[in-house]
């Protein structure tokens, strides 16, 4: 690391430098006639990743539950912190259109149950005509739900 | 138990590994999503649109439906008044009740409760004049018209048409639905099969031709 962690401030005074070491010997290069001052041992320059390879190895194959669809990889997070709400849900309207979808569905279910009885008192009373347009309805009604089901987003 | 209290001690290790795996289960996220939920109810709407069209297509029985018209069948020598009959008619399967009522009307009807398919029974001291009546869930129908007049039943019941020939003997020729007049369903059974029987009801599209019956109708 060789530049400081928080930036300087250019208009700031110059802070006081330690002694600048000389420049290590070059093979080849006579000697200088001063004699060297011990050599501080220099850090390992960075690399990311980890020098144990088990741990370089690609994020799916370390963690096999995390899915293409979890966390960070989630498509739907386009969003997220720093900020007020982060990590918290980004769209909660989309978790509020599947309750709407199922409570639609689950009222369409309800008219096609009463549907039905419509349908077995007009044939019982020999309204076969009237029976087959409630079974119109009912297979409608069914092409509705179908549809509210079907219209899941296709990112899961 | 909150989780600071203190555990009990556990005399019995594998009654409590069986509690812990219970408690696991129950405190354990419901695996049933709401997606799961709407799959569901999909597939039950798919099953009613199915049922629908299996009952407009008649895979429901109608008491009197048959092939071609229903014979006449003699069901009794004398029904005195006050009482009733039970038989089959027009099948094996069509379970039926004849009453006279007190004032000598002779009505016949389907047993057969339209509710949820309990039997009718005839009990003359209820109601000014006796009552059809399902005591599976208190249904009541007028003995006179087959009408509901009490209870949970949907629709009233299905005619089963009744002469009277002049020895008193109890025929019945015919059956119709519910709603149905007596003259409407006997012409639907009778129109192309006896026309002389239906030109003498007066039934629209009757031929002409035929001879008069010689009973005598008391529906």
């Amino acid at each position: 690391m060789t530049e400081d962690a928080f930036p300087r401030d250019p208009e700031a005074p110059e802070p006081a430098r330690p002694p600048v070491a000389p420049a290590p010997a070059v093979p080849g290069t006579p000697a200088p006639s001063a004699p060297a001052a011990p050599k501080a041992p220099r850090p390992p320059a960075y690399t990311p990743g980890s020098a144990q390879p088990r741990l370089n190895r690609p994020v799916h194959e370390r963690y096999p539950q995390i899915r293409p669809t979890s966390g960070y990889g989630d498509p739907r997070i386009t969003h997220t912190g720093p900020g007020p709400g982060a990590g918290t849900e980004q769209e909660p309207e989309r978790s509020s259109k599947l309750t709407a979808r199922l409570t639609l569905a689950l009222t369409v279910v309800i008219g096609q149950l009463w549907g039905l009885t419509i349908v077995v008192d007009e044939w019982m009373a020999g309204n076969t005509g009237t029976a087959w347009w409630g079974a119109g309805f009912l297979c409608l009604s069914f092409l509705v739900v179908l549809g509210l089901w079907l219209i899941d987003p296709k990112d899961r | 138990m909150s989780v600071t209290d203190p555990q009990p001690p556990a005399p019995d290790p594998p009654s409590d590994a069986a509690q812990e795996a219970l408690h696991d289960r129950i405190a354990a996220d419901s695996l049933t999503t709401r997606r799961d939920y709407l799959r569901i109810v999909a597939t039950v709407s798919g099953g009613l649109a199915v049922g629908g069209v299996a009952v407009a297509s008649g895979i429901l029985h109608r008491h009197g439906d048959s092939d071609g018209s229903p014979e006449v069948k003699k069901i009794a020598d004398v029904l005195p008044p006050g009482e009733s009959l039970a038989f089959r008619y027009p099948g094996s399967e069509d379970r039926a009740v004849a009453v006279r009522l007190e004032d000598g009307t002779l009505a016949g009807y389907s047993a057969v409760c339209t509710h949820l398919a309990c039997a009718v029974l005839w009990r003359k001291e209820r109601g000014s004049e006796g009552e059809l009546y399902c005591p599976c869930h208190e249904g009541i129908f007028d003995a006179r018209t087959g009408e509901v007049t009490a209870g949970p039943p949907p629709r009233g019941l299905p005619k089963v048409v009744l002469v009277e020939e002049a020895d008193g003997s109890v025929w019945a020729i015919g059956t119709a639905r519910s709603g149905e007049s007596a003259r409407e369903g006997l012409c639907r059974q009778l129109g192309d099969d006896r026309p002389e029987l239906a030109d003498r009801l007066g039934c629209p599209g009757a031929s002409a031709r035929g001879t008069a019956p010689e009973r005598s109708e008391r529906t």
